[in-house]
């Protein structure tokens, strides 16, 4: 049983490589469940990329990053004296946010390489511009690898990662190497125009590995099938079919990330009339899966298990044999596939 | 919980004692401003600790039209503890006290700096066309204890005044400073610009002559200051203000307020008013002839009342208000690049802070306030 990711190997490499050629500086991130490639995997395609640095999220994907990758890793999440599984590793670069956390690591690993994060509108972690003398003050002898911002998605970034690049010209802190995040192509190029003395460095993660979704499909095999008459029961809720049809049972449930919103109600009156009139299967409750079948999604039987999902056919539809594979919509970054299979 | 301070008025005597006994306080928080400021109602409090007195203020009370009804307000003040335990063991006494003498509100401005940018910083930060305001350039001294006071302040019914858009509230919030402590006259000159030196120079070579006057030549200063508000169009005061200036800072320290002429072969080229207090300095008021520009009577000026500050002991010469904009285009920002030159630093106040009340009447204040614009 099998739900996995199908990967043109050339064509997605292909996007690779010219993002990271027009990218001058690229830092790949590699995070989470590596946006459903997997984190090793991915590391080893940034280093065969050839560049020098990647970046992760926690500290707990530092060991596997540090294994799988000889250049630099540096860690998105900042630093904290609290945090249990810190790793220190002349490779790693941490990130710091907050004076006492300078401190802390000053005092206790006064060797280590840093990045400091200014507080952009994400509001989420990082200095206020106004504590970065005091920022530079506690250094020590930490090793200032370079400054860092992280910006909202909203896509007009510009003018603040400009007004952070001139915050830092006019700071203590002695870096020029700048690591941004959220950058169009465009917008890179402005900033770099504009401020030829520093490094800019973008940070990407989401762009690079699903640049090309057209490379990228995910098959889930079909593990079962019944033929069903209108009102059967089926399912650990016995709910009743409304038509006649097949029932599927497609590898994909929650344990790789399949549904996981709850089959939604119907909001009110009159959403729950305009579904009424449209005669779909929502008006009785029913949810859309994820699985393309025939050409057209699904809907599902009832909430999907936890390695498989059932989901109903109408009669109207071919059905698929069992053993074949359908075609999954899926977030990547909440994926977890069977297997990756580059072809 | 009651406070365990006591605020009641004191007299001139004790008030000016206190301000001595002070290493500084702002001049406009001496008991001979509320004689300069004789629009005004002025009353000295104290707050007292058992029988010591331990903080002061001047209050300048501004009555509403028609009502028996004041703004009383505290212009770069009141010199209490900031940094002493509970603010509010040192405010709400003070509430109670001002608004058992008819007052609808309070306004004040906590002589606390919250930050500092040094002259390098702001030098960079000008020329870079996105920084625009000296908020979005990173301090080079961040005070956190003061900066807690604003949430104190908040937590305890006080109102920020929006100070943006440069003098249009009270007094200025960011101001410029040249710090004297510990610093010998070359220390100082050698942190100034070239620009700086060399005109201090060639006033020296050209023969410029900078001398203290008296009283008497307050006309010949004023003349000039008149010269000076139509090129810079601004408003200038009478003639009478500075008389009274003289008069009332001068009765209660002879070297208060003092008068700097910059004479060249005989003509009147910039003159200056200086005040100290302590170990605090200001350049007060500035005037200069559009004549004879090129001699540098102003630079040639300036550099004598820093010297006589030094030579008076004072820590801080101060330089007054900027704006907070360092945007070039902007009409303010020939002042920070003028102040910026000598090298000192632009620092922030906490700002001023308004306490109304009773709402009603703030409000009607407040609006008639804004729609004078």
């Amino acid at each position: 049983m099998s739900f996995e990711l199908r990967v043109d190997a050339e064509r997605w490499r292909r996007g690779l490589r010219a993002l990271t050629e027009s990218t001058p500086g690229i830092v790949p991130v590699i995070k989470g469940n590596g946006y459903g490639f997997g984190r090793d995997l991915l590391a080893a395609e940034a280093a065969d990329l050839g560049v020098g640095s990647i970046a992760v999220g926690t500290y707990a994907e530092v060991p596997g990053a540090l294994k799988a990758f000889a250049g630099d890793v540096m860690v998105l999440s900042p630093w904290r004296p609290f945090d249990g599984d810190v790793v220190y590793d002349k490779r790693l670069i941490h990130t710091l946010g907050r004076v006492d956390d300078i401190a802390a690591l000053a005092a206790d690993h006064a060797d280590s390489r840093v990045i400091i994060e200014g507080e952009t509108s994400m509001a989420r972690h990082g200095f206020d511009r106004h504590e970065l003398a005091a920022a530079v003050e506690a250094l020590g002898d930490l090793k200032v690898e370079g400054f860092a911002i992280h910006l909202p998605m909203t896509g007009h970034n510009l003018a603040e990662a400009e007004s952070w690049a001139a915050a830092l010209a006019a700071s203590q802190v002695e870096t020029t190497t700048f690591f941004v995040s959220h950058l169009t192509p465009d917008e890179l190029a402005t900033i770099r125009e504009r401020r030829p003395h520093l490094d800019v460095r973008p940070r990407i993660g989401t762009t690079l590995w699903l640049g090309d979704l057209g490379a990228l499909s995910v098959r889930a095999t079909v593990l079962d099938r019944h033929q069903l008459a209108r009102g059967e029961r089926v399912g650990y809720r016995q709910r009743s079919m409304p038509r006649d049809g097949h029932l599927l049972i497609i590898a994909g449930g929650t344990s790789h990330g399949i549904g996981l919103e709850a089959p939604k109600a119907s909001a009110g009156a009159i959403q729950r009339g305009k579904s009424l009139a449209k005669g779909g299967l929502e008006a009785a409750g029913f949810s859309l899966s994820p699985f393309t079948i025939d050409g057209k999604q699904r809907w599902f039987a009832e909430p999907p298990h936890m390695q498989a999902s059932m989901v109903f056919l109408p009669a109207s539809a071919a059905v698929p044999e069992v053993g074949d594979t359908v075609e999954v919509a899926v977030r990547f970054t909440t994926a977890t596939f069977d297997a990756v299979v580059l072809a | 919980m009651t406070s365990t301070l006591a605020v009641r008025s004191i007299s001139t005597p004790e008030h000016l004692d206190f301000v001595r006994s002070r290493s500084s306080v702002s001049f406009l928080q001496t008991p001979a401003w509320a004689t300069v400021k004789n629009e005004w109602r002025g009353e000295s409090i104290g707050w007292f600790r058992g029988e010591t007195l331990v903080g002061a203020a001047l209050v300048l009370y501004r009555q509403l039209p028609k009502l028996q009804r004041y703004l009383a307000y505290i212009p770069e003040g009141p010199d209490i503890d900031w940094h002493g335990g509970d603010l509010a063991d040192w405010l709400t006494p003070m509430a109670a006290h001002l608004k058992s003498q008819g007052a609808f509100g309070i306004r004040m401005g906590p002589p606390v700096v919250v930050r500092r940018w040094n002259s390098t910083t702001i030098k960079a930060a000008i020329a870079d066309p996105v920084l625009t305001s000296l908020s979005d350039v990173p301090a080079d001294v961040s005070d956190d204890a003061a900066l807690d006071l604003r949430q104190s302040l908040k937590k305890l019914g006080w109102k920020e005044l929006d100070a943006s858009g440069g003098f249009t509230a009270g007094q200025p919030k960011f101001n410029f400073q040249i710090p004297l402590a510990d610093r010998s006259e070359d220390d100082v000159l050698a942190g100034m610009n070239q620009l700086w030196r060399r005109n201090i120079k060639k006033a020296a070579k050209l023969g410029v002559e900078v001398t203290t006057g008296t009283k008497p030549d307050l006309p010949a200063f004023h003349e000039v200051y008149a010269e000076t508000a139509v090129r810079d169009h601004f408003t200038p005061r009478p003639l009478s203000y500075f008389e009274r200036m003289w008069d009332a800072l001068n009765a209660e320290e002879s070297d208060r307020l003092v008068l700097y002429l910059a004479h060249h072969e005989g003509d009147l080229v910039a003159s200056t008013t200086m005040v100290r207090v302590g170990l605090h300095a200001w350049y007060s008021y500035g005037a200069s002839t559009t004549a004879k520009r090129e001699v540098r009577g102003s630079n040639a000026i300036q550099w004598q009342m820093i010297r006589d500050a030094m030579a008076a002991g004072a820590t801080i010469y101060d330089m007054r208000g900027i704006t907070e904009t360092i945007d070039p285009d902007d009409s303010h920002a020939g002042l920070i690049q003028f102040k910026v030159g000598t090298g000192g630093e632009a620092v922030e106040y906490l700002g001023e802070w308004d306490l109304p009340l009773n709402r009603a009447l703030y409000l009607g204040f407040t609006t008639y306030m804004r729609s004078r614009g």
